[in-house]
Protein backbone atom coordinates (compact mmCIF):
# COMPACT_ATOMS: atom_id res chain seq x y z
CA UNK A 1 0.00 0.00 0.00
CA UNK A 2 2.77 2.39 0.60
CA UNK A 3 4.81 1.59 -2.09
CA UNK A 4 1.87 2.55 -3.69
CA UNK A 5 1.00 5.60 -2.56
CA UNK A 6 4.44 6.35 -3.28
CA UNK A 7 4.51 5.23 -7.06
CA UNK A 8 1.61 7.76 -7.30
CA UNK A 9 3.47 10.68 -5.52
CA UNK A 10 6.50 10.33 -7.91
CA UNK A 11 4.07 10.31 -10.63
CA UNK A 12 2.06 13.01 -9.61
CA UNK A 13 5.22 15.18 -9.10
CA UNK A 14 6.79 13.91 -12.52
CA UNK A 15 3.31 15.40 -14.36
CA UNK A 16 3.71 18.40 -12.52
CA UNK A 17 7.00 19.20 -13.60
CA UNK A 18 7.26 18.37 -16.86
CA UNK A 19 3.41 18.28 -18.63
CA UNK A 20 2.29 22.18 -20.26
CA UNK A 21 0.10 21.85 -22.77
CA UNK A 22 -0.87 25.89 -22.45
CA UNK A 23 -0.63 27.54 -25.73
CA UNK A 24 0.86 30.39 -23.73
CA UNK A 25 3.80 30.14 -21.53
CA UNK A 26 5.11 32.97 -18.94
CA UNK A 27 8.55 33.92 -18.47
CA UNK A 28 9.55 35.90 -14.83
CA UNK A 29 7.02 38.26 -13.19
CA UNK A 30 3.16 39.03 -14.55
CA UNK A 31 2.64 41.44 -17.11
CA UNK A 32 1.57 44.60 -15.60
CA UNK A 33 0.72 47.07 -18.12
CA UNK A 34 -2.91 47.36 -20.29
CA UNK A 35 -1.44 49.10 -23.32
CA UNK A 36 1.30 48.37 -25.96
CA UNK A 37 3.73 50.24 -27.41
CA UNK A 38 5.08 49.80 -30.76
CA UNK A 39 8.00 49.19 -31.56
CA UNK A 40 8.71 51.24 -34.49
CA UNK A 41 6.85 54.26 -32.33
CA UNK A 42 10.13 53.41 -29.69
CA UNK A 43 12.98 53.46 -32.52
CA UNK A 44 11.54 56.63 -34.15
CA UNK A 45 11.91 58.74 -31.21
CA UNK A 46 13.56 56.00 -27.92
CA UNK A 47 14.78 58.81 -26.02
CA UNK A 48 11.06 60.12 -25.34
CA UNK A 49 10.61 56.68 -24.23
CA UNK A 50 13.84 56.36 -22.08
CA UNK A 51 13.73 55.13 -18.62
CA UNK A 52 9.81 54.22 -19.18
CA UNK A 53 7.80 51.20 -18.46
CA UNK A 54 6.62 49.46 -21.42
CA UNK A 55 5.36 46.45 -23.00
CA UNK A 56 5.59 45.49 -26.44
CA UNK A 57 4.90 42.58 -28.89
CA UNK A 58 5.93 40.66 -31.48
CA UNK A 59 7.67 37.38 -33.27
CA UNK A 60 11.20 36.34 -31.50
CA UNK A 61 13.24 36.52 -34.24
CA UNK A 62 16.43 35.87 -31.85
CA UNK A 63 17.29 34.35 -29.03
CA UNK A 64 20.63 34.65 -26.41
CA UNK A 65 21.96 30.72 -27.69
CA UNK A 66 24.47 30.57 -24.49
CA UNK A 67 22.42 31.81 -21.19
CA UNK A 68 19.04 32.68 -22.98
CA UNK A 69 19.08 36.01 -21.37
CA UNK A 70 17.67 38.14 -24.13
CA UNK A 71 15.31 37.85 -27.00
CA UNK A 72 15.02 40.04 -30.04
CA UNK A 73 11.33 40.70 -30.82
CA UNK A 74 10.27 41.81 -34.70
CA UNK A 75 9.14 44.81 -35.25
CA UNK A 76 5.91 46.50 -36.85
CA UNK A 77 7.97 47.46 -39.24
CA UNK A 78 10.16 45.69 -41.73
CA UNK A 79 14.16 46.00 -40.41
CA UNK A 80 13.23 46.39 -37.27
CA UNK A 81 13.48 44.75 -34.15
CA UNK A 82 14.49 45.59 -30.03
CA UNK A 83 16.13 43.38 -27.71
CA UNK A 84 14.44 42.24 -24.41
CA UNK A 85 17.53 41.92 -21.96
CA UNK A 86 16.99 39.98 -18.84
CA UNK A 87 19.47 39.47 -16.36
CA UNK A 88 21.26 36.45 -16.22
CA UNK A 89 19.31 33.01 -14.40
CA UNK A 90 16.17 35.42 -13.47
CA UNK A 91 14.66 34.40 -17.30
CA UNK A 92 16.08 31.50 -19.62
CA UNK A 93 14.56 31.70 -22.91
CA UNK A 94 14.92 28.50 -24.81
CA UNK A 95 15.93 28.24 -28.12
CA UNK A 96 12.70 26.71 -28.96
CA UNK A 97 10.77 29.84 -28.68
CA UNK A 98 12.63 31.45 -31.99
CA UNK A 99 9.51 32.45 -34.69
CA UNK A 100 6.47 32.39 -31.98
CA UNK A 101 4.94 35.26 -30.74
CA UNK A 102 6.05 37.02 -27.42
CA UNK A 103 4.94 39.93 -25.14
CA UNK A 104 7.50 41.13 -23.10
CA UNK A 105 7.36 43.92 -20.51
CA UNK A 106 10.21 46.00 -19.26
CA UNK A 107 12.16 49.58 -18.56
CA UNK A 108 12.77 51.27 -21.96
CA UNK A 109 17.33 51.71 -21.69
CA UNK A 110 18.94 54.25 -24.00
CA UNK A 111 22.38 54.38 -23.91
CA UNK A 112 25.58 55.31 -26.32
CA UNK A 113 28.77 52.93 -25.97
CA UNK A 114 31.77 54.33 -26.79
CA UNK A 115 34.27 53.33 -29.94
CA UNK A 116 36.87 51.67 -27.42
CA UNK A 117 33.92 50.07 -25.37
CA UNK A 118 32.28 48.60 -28.76
CA UNK A 119 35.91 47.13 -29.88
CA UNK A 120 36.25 45.52 -26.54
CA UNK A 121 33.42 43.97 -27.17
CA UNK A 122 33.54 42.63 -30.55
CA UNK A 123 36.69 41.33 -29.63
CA UNK A 124 36.05 39.33 -26.75
CA UNK A 125 32.64 37.89 -28.76
CA UNK A 126 34.97 37.24 -31.46
CA UNK A 127 36.85 35.14 -28.93
CA UNK A 128 34.27 33.24 -27.64
CA UNK A 129 32.65 32.76 -30.99
CA UNK A 130 35.87 32.13 -33.05
CA UNK A 131 33.86 34.61 -35.93
CA UNK A 132 36.00 37.44 -37.39
CA UNK A 133 36.37 41.13 -35.98
CA UNK A 134 38.15 43.99 -37.58
CA UNK A 135 38.13 46.93 -35.48
CA UNK A 136 38.15 48.85 -38.31
CA UNK A 137 34.06 47.97 -38.71
CA UNK A 138 33.20 49.98 -36.02
CA UNK A 139 33.05 53.78 -36.76
CA UNK A 140 31.84 55.75 -33.79
CA UNK A 141 29.93 55.18 -30.98
CA UNK A 142 26.42 53.57 -30.64
CA UNK A 143 23.38 54.14 -29.46
CA UNK A 144 21.75 51.03 -28.28
CA UNK A 145 18.27 50.53 -26.98
CA UNK A 146 16.76 48.06 -25.41
CA UNK A 147 14.08 46.74 -22.96
CA UNK A 148 15.54 45.57 -19.55
CA UNK A 149 12.78 43.10 -18.33
CA UNK A 150 11.23 40.63 -16.07
CA UNK A 151 8.08 39.26 -17.67
CA UNK A 152 7.58 37.79 -21.03
CA UNK A 153 4.51 36.17 -22.11
CA UNK A 154 5.17 33.85 -25.24
CA UNK A 155 2.30 32.24 -27.54
CA UNK A 156 3.03 28.95 -29.09
CA UNK A 157 2.48 28.93 -33.08
CA UNK B 1 24.68 6.54 23.88
CA UNK B 2 27.59 7.12 21.83
CA UNK B 3 27.25 4.21 19.66
CA UNK B 4 23.34 4.36 19.51
CA UNK B 5 23.86 8.39 17.96
CA UNK B 6 26.60 6.73 15.78
CA UNK B 7 24.00 4.14 14.35
CA UNK B 8 21.90 6.02 13.42
CA UNK B 9 23.48 8.80 11.93
CA UNK B 10 25.35 6.06 9.53
CA UNK B 11 22.19 4.67 8.77
CA UNK B 12 20.67 7.80 7.50
CA UNK B 13 23.90 8.91 5.78
CA UNK B 14 23.61 5.60 3.88
CA UNK B 15 19.80 6.00 2.89
CA UNK B 16 20.17 9.71 2.26
CA UNK B 17 23.32 8.90 0.22
CA UNK B 18 20.84 6.21 -1.55
CA UNK B 19 18.87 8.68 -2.30
CA UNK B 20 20.66 11.48 -3.44
CA UNK B 21 23.24 9.74 -5.51
CA UNK B 22 20.83 10.70 -9.13
CA UNK B 23 20.62 13.76 -8.13
CA UNK B 24 24.53 14.40 -7.66
CA UNK B 25 25.31 12.44 -10.68
CA UNK B 26 22.57 15.05 -12.57
CA UNK B 27 24.33 18.27 -10.57
CA UNK B 28 27.57 16.97 -11.26
CA UNK B 29 27.68 16.24 -14.47
CA UNK B 30 25.37 19.27 -15.19
CA UNK B 31 27.81 21.25 -13.20
CA UNK B 32 30.87 20.61 -15.29
CA UNK B 33 28.87 20.94 -18.43
CA UNK B 34 27.56 24.83 -17.03
CA UNK B 35 31.16 25.27 -15.68
CA UNK B 36 32.37 25.91 -19.46
CA UNK B 37 29.87 27.80 -20.60
CA UNK B 38 32.52 29.96 -22.15
CA UNK B 39 34.11 27.43 -24.10
CA UNK B 40 30.78 25.71 -25.63
CA UNK B 41 26.88 25.85 -25.20
CA UNK B 42 25.95 23.05 -22.89
CA UNK B 43 22.34 23.21 -23.70
CA UNK B 44 21.73 23.45 -27.61
CA UNK B 45 24.16 21.55 -30.51
CA UNK B 46 24.12 24.04 -33.53
CA UNK B 47 23.79 23.01 -37.32
CA UNK B 48 24.67 25.45 -39.95
CA UNK B 49 24.58 24.51 -43.76
CA UNK B 50 24.51 27.00 -46.89
CA UNK B 51 22.25 26.19 -49.47
CA UNK B 52 23.00 27.61 -52.67
CA UNK B 53 20.10 28.77 -54.69
CA UNK B 54 19.17 31.32 -57.15
CA UNK B 55 19.47 35.06 -56.80
CA UNK B 56 15.96 35.73 -55.52
CA UNK B 57 13.77 37.37 -57.95
CA UNK B 58 11.14 38.98 -55.18
CA UNK B 59 11.40 41.52 -52.26
CA UNK B 60 8.33 41.90 -51.05
CA UNK B 61 7.27 39.53 -48.04
CA UNK B 62 4.74 36.89 -49.72
CA UNK B 63 6.17 36.43 -52.66
CA UNK B 64 9.48 35.90 -50.87
CA UNK B 65 8.30 32.70 -48.60
CA UNK B 66 6.57 31.71 -51.41
CA UNK B 67 9.48 31.40 -53.47
CA UNK B 68 12.19 30.41 -50.49
CA UNK B 69 9.21 27.68 -49.43
CA UNK B 70 9.56 26.44 -53.74
CA UNK B 71 13.51 26.46 -53.84
CA UNK B 72 13.94 24.89 -50.63
CA UNK B 73 11.29 22.23 -50.70
CA UNK B 74 9.53 23.25 -47.85
CA UNK B 75 5.67 22.15 -47.65
CA UNK B 76 4.70 24.21 -44.88
CA UNK B 77 4.05 27.75 -44.40
CA UNK B 78 6.63 29.34 -41.62
CA UNK B 79 5.59 30.21 -38.23
CA UNK B 80 6.90 33.61 -38.84
CA UNK B 81 8.75 35.86 -41.43
CA UNK B 82 11.36 38.91 -40.85
CA UNK B 83 13.30 41.30 -42.89
CA UNK B 84 16.09 41.78 -41.01
CA UNK B 85 17.77 44.19 -43.18
CA UNK B 86 17.65 45.34 -47.37
CA UNK B 87 19.07 42.05 -48.12
CA UNK B 88 18.13 39.49 -45.58
CA UNK B 89 15.24 37.40 -44.84
CA UNK B 90 13.97 35.36 -42.66
CA UNK B 91 11.53 32.24 -42.28
CA UNK B 92 11.13 30.93 -38.93
CA UNK B 93 9.98 27.57 -39.07
CA UNK B 94 9.68 24.99 -35.52
CA UNK B 95 13.45 24.59 -34.67
CA UNK B 96 15.24 25.64 -37.72
CA UNK B 97 15.60 29.32 -39.30
CA UNK B 98 16.47 30.16 -42.75
CA UNK B 99 18.46 33.29 -43.66
CA UNK B 100 17.90 34.10 -46.94
CA UNK B 101 20.51 36.61 -48.62
CA UNK B 102 18.31 37.93 -51.27
CA UNK B 103 20.70 39.02 -54.14
CA UNK B 104 22.71 35.89 -54.01
CA UNK B 105 20.21 33.37 -53.25
CA UNK B 106 22.43 31.76 -50.42
CA UNK B 107 20.43 30.47 -47.62
CA UNK B 108 21.68 29.60 -44.02
CA UNK B 109 20.29 26.75 -42.81
CA UNK B 110 20.32 26.71 -38.96
CA UNK B 111 19.52 24.94 -36.32
CA UNK B 112 19.62 24.54 -32.42
CA UNK B 113 18.48 21.20 -31.36
CA UNK B 114 18.60 20.80 -27.58
CA UNK B 115 21.41 18.26 -26.20
CA UNK B 116 19.88 15.05 -25.14
CA UNK B 117 19.93 14.46 -21.20
CA UNK B 118 22.10 17.33 -20.99
CA UNK B 119 19.75 19.62 -21.20
CA UNK B 120 17.00 18.03 -19.06
CA UNK B 121 20.07 17.74 -16.46
CA UNK B 122 20.75 21.31 -16.73
CA UNK B 123 17.38 22.63 -16.41
CA UNK B 124 16.95 20.84 -13.47
CA UNK B 125 20.36 21.49 -11.99
CA UNK B 126 20.45 25.70 -12.75
CA UNK B 127 16.22 25.62 -11.98
CA UNK B 128 15.34 26.96 -15.16
CA UNK B 129 12.04 24.90 -14.55
CA UNK B 130 10.89 26.78 -11.09
CA UNK B 131 7.95 26.10 -10.04
CA UNK B 132 8.16 22.79 -7.06
CA UNK B 133 11.50 22.02 -8.35
CA UNK B 134 12.73 24.75 -6.36
CA UNK B 135 11.81 23.25 -3.38
CA UNK B 136 13.41 19.78 -4.23
CA UNK B 137 16.29 21.19 -4.77
CA UNK B 138 16.61 23.07 -1.47
CA UNK B 139 15.44 19.72 0.18
CA UNK B 140 18.70 18.37 -2.11
CA UNK B 141 20.70 21.08 -0.77
CA UNK B 142 20.04 20.37 2.62
CA UNK B 143 20.56 16.69 1.96
CA UNK B 144 24.15 17.31 0.48
CA UNK B 145 24.72 19.47 3.55
CA UNK B 146 23.38 16.73 5.93
CA UNK B 147 25.77 13.90 3.94
CA UNK B 148 29.14 15.98 4.60
CA UNK B 149 28.50 16.62 7.71
CA UNK B 150 27.33 12.87 9.24
CA UNK B 151 30.21 11.63 6.49
CA UNK B 152 32.85 13.10 9.16
CA UNK B 153 31.33 10.65 11.96
CA UNK B 154 30.46 7.67 10.13
CA UNK B 155 34.30 6.08 11.08
CA UNK B 156 36.06 6.44 14.17
CA UNK B 157 39.56 5.76 14.80
CA UNK B 158 42.60 6.03 12.59
CA UNK B 159 40.31 6.35 9.91
CA UNK B 160 38.19 8.59 11.29
CA UNK B 161 37.68 12.52 12.00
CA UNK B 162 40.51 11.79 15.01
CA UNK B 163 42.87 10.16 12.29
CA UNK B 164 43.49 11.30 8.53
CA UNK B 165 40.14 12.30 8.42
CA UNK B 166 41.25 15.88 10.26
CA UNK B 167 44.15 15.92 8.00
CA UNK B 168 41.67 16.05 4.79
CA UNK B 169 38.83 18.12 6.53
CA UNK B 170 41.49 20.79 6.62
CA UNK B 171 42.63 20.64 3.18
CA UNK B 172 39.43 20.34 1.75
CA UNK B 173 38.56 23.66 3.76
CA UNK B 174 41.22 25.17 3.41
CA UNK B 175 41.28 24.52 -0.52
CA UNK B 176 38.56 27.73 -1.19
CA UNK B 177 39.82 29.79 1.38
CA UNK B 178 42.83 29.65 -0.17
CA UNK B 179 42.17 30.15 -3.82
CA UNK B 180 39.97 32.79 -2.76
CA UNK B 181 42.91 34.82 -0.98
CA UNK B 182 45.03 34.42 -4.45
CA UNK B 183 41.60 35.50 -5.90
CA UNK B 184 40.97 38.69 -4.33
CA UNK B 185 45.05 39.55 -4.11
CA UNK B 186 45.78 38.92 -7.64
Amino acid sequence: MTKNLLTVAVLLLAGTLFVSAADKTSYGKPLTLKERTKISAILADPAKYDGKRLQVEGPIVGVCEKRGCWIMIAGDKEKQSLRFKVDDGVIVFPMEIKGQNAVAEGVLSVTTVSTETLIEQGQKHAKESGEAFDPASVTGPKTVIMLKGEGAVVAKK
Amino acid sequence: MSVRWRHYNRALHRDIGYFSVALIIIYGISGIAVNHVADWNPNYSKSCEIIETAPFEHDERDSVVAEAMRKLGLTEEPLNYFRADDETAQLFYRGTTYSIDLPTGAVLRESNPPRPVLYEMNQLHLNHVKGIWTYIADLFAVALIFLGVSGLFVLRGRLGLAGRGKWLLAAGTLLPLLYWVWYTAS
